[in-house]
């Protein structure tokens, strides 16, 4: 496709694919009014702050627009994604009077060189740092205050919590401690699903007995 | 002395794991009055917080907006009185247009978010741009000589379908069970306060009027909410 017009066209036509998307999901969804000064009991406080990132790829910069029909009992949804984009750069050199049908499939003398960062289309490899979608686990997304806290899974220790930003478990009920030396400890159930992503942000405040001591 | 004793542990192994499998539900308030939408009925209180989508979705990992209007109710027996908590006594009714449903029990809500999330397409679109230089030299195609120069290329994949839709599968819906479960309003006699969520299988729609109905010593408590 060496048309300019073409290549803008496919771009434009990819772009307004997503925002279309986009707009439909920054759709107001039907609500029951709020009530004012609802007082939100202790669990509600320490619930989880639920994100569906449903695709893994977040490291090649990829971006899920989700296109959703609130109340549309069981009828299934289509998710329409910005997969990842694909950039790539080659140099060809030919030489040498072979051609069709004897060049490319016979013994090829002349100096041919191809280099190519990626070919996404042709290649059935997958690139660096690609794994594939929903492996049957699902992540935590854990930022803790101080990172130096240790983290412990199901009463067993995990490692301390700036080394632990992103878990992937298998899907199942967990529960989630996070403590410090002269802070109060963070415990939270955790319940992991598969292809979803749980952030949690446990913030440690200082133990008042501690101070207490000092 | 020993026989005690084991009886002991027994008992305590029984009343621990019927609490570890049994819902927890939430934590009721201080009093029925600290819920905006509350009623009393024979010394009986009953409060209610409607969530919305928007707050469903951060209180659980399930998504329970695909199915259900998810409501926090919390009963307050009367005092020195046992309270019979049975979700058969609650009914959702949603007026304009008419309709009404009782409580679905976690096990059926798993069951049918599940079959909702195997249900999703997935439908990916990767815009793809090349840009290559090609020198001076022999097609080796056509034989003949090219010009050379630099090429540009563009091109969009659109993938459908791949692998198994998020919390689509067994163990998902197992965690999911386990989850609306725990979360849910504690049924049985109790003579303390009570709370949890409460799953009722309706679609929202917008401007709906709904109402609780709640059976209580054979009348029938009715709570209008906004």
């Amino acid at each position: 496709m060496r048309n300019p017009a073409l290549w803008f066209a496919a771009l434009l036509i990819s772009a307004v694919l997503c925002l279309t998307a986009r707009a439909q999901t920054n759709e107001p969804s039907p609500q029951p009014a709020e009530r004012p000064g609802g007082n939100v009991s202790a669990t509600q406080q320490q619930s989880p702050d639920v994100t569906d990132t449903s695709t893994p790829s977040d490291q090649a910069g990829e971006k899920k627009f989700l296109k959703e029909s609130e109340g549309s009992g069981d009828k299934g949804r289509t998710h329409l994604r910005l997969g990842t984009v694909w950039l790539g750069a080659s140099y060809s050199h030919y030489s040498g009077p072979y051609y069709y049908p004897y060049g490319p499939y016979g013994f090829y003398p002349g100096d041919w060189v191809y280099g190519s960062l990626w070919y996404p289309i042709w290649s059935p490899y997958y690139p660096p740092g690609h794994f594939d979608f929903n492996d049957g686990r699902g992540e935590i997304r854990l930022t803790a205050d101080p990172k130096v806290a240790e983290v412990y899974i199901d009463g067993a220790y995990a490692g301390t919590a700036d080394r632990l930003k992103s878990m992937w478990l298998d899907p199942g009920a967990y529960d989630l401690t996070v403590s410090a030396a002269d802070r109060a400890s963070f415990h939270q159930r955790v319940y992991v699903l598969s292809g979803k992503s749980l952030k949690i942000t446990a913030k440690l405040n200082v133990d008042s007995s501690s101070k207490e001591k000092l | 002395m020993s026989g005690k004793i084991a009886f002991a542990a027994v008992l305590m192994l029984c009343v621990g794991s019927l609490a570890g499998t049994g819902p927890n539900g939430t934590v009721p308030r201080t009093a029925v009055d600290r819920y905006l939408i509350h009623a009393m009925r024979d010394g009986v209180g009953i409060g209610i917080v409607l969530l919305s989508p928007e707050k469903a979705r951060k209180e659980f990992v399930s998504d329970v907006n695909r199915c259900c209007v998810v409501a926090e109710i919390a009963l307050y027996p009367a005092k020195d009185k046992g309270l019979d908590v049975s979700l058969n006594d609650f009914v959702l009714r949603v007026r304009n247009p008419e309709a009404s449903a009782k409580p679905a029990s976690a096990k059926v809500v798993a069951a049918r978010l599940q079959k909702n999330a195997a249900s999703d397409r997935d439908i990916t679109v990767s815009p793809t741009v090349g840009v290559g230089y090609e020198s001076a030299g022999y097609d080796p195609v056509t034989g003949t000589r090219t010009g050379g120069g630099v090429t540009r290329s563009a091109g969009v994949m659109v993938g459908i379908g791949g692998g198994p839709n998020p919390a689509s599968t067994d163990k998902d819906r197992a965690v999911m069970e386990t989850e609306l479960s725990e979360k849910g309003l504690p049924e049985g006699v109790t003579s303390a306060p009570v709370s949890g969520y409460v799953y009722f299988p309706v679609a929202r729609k917008k401007n709906a009027h709904l109402e609780l109905q709640y059976k209580l010593n054979g009348s029938t408590v009715v709570i209008s909410l906004p």
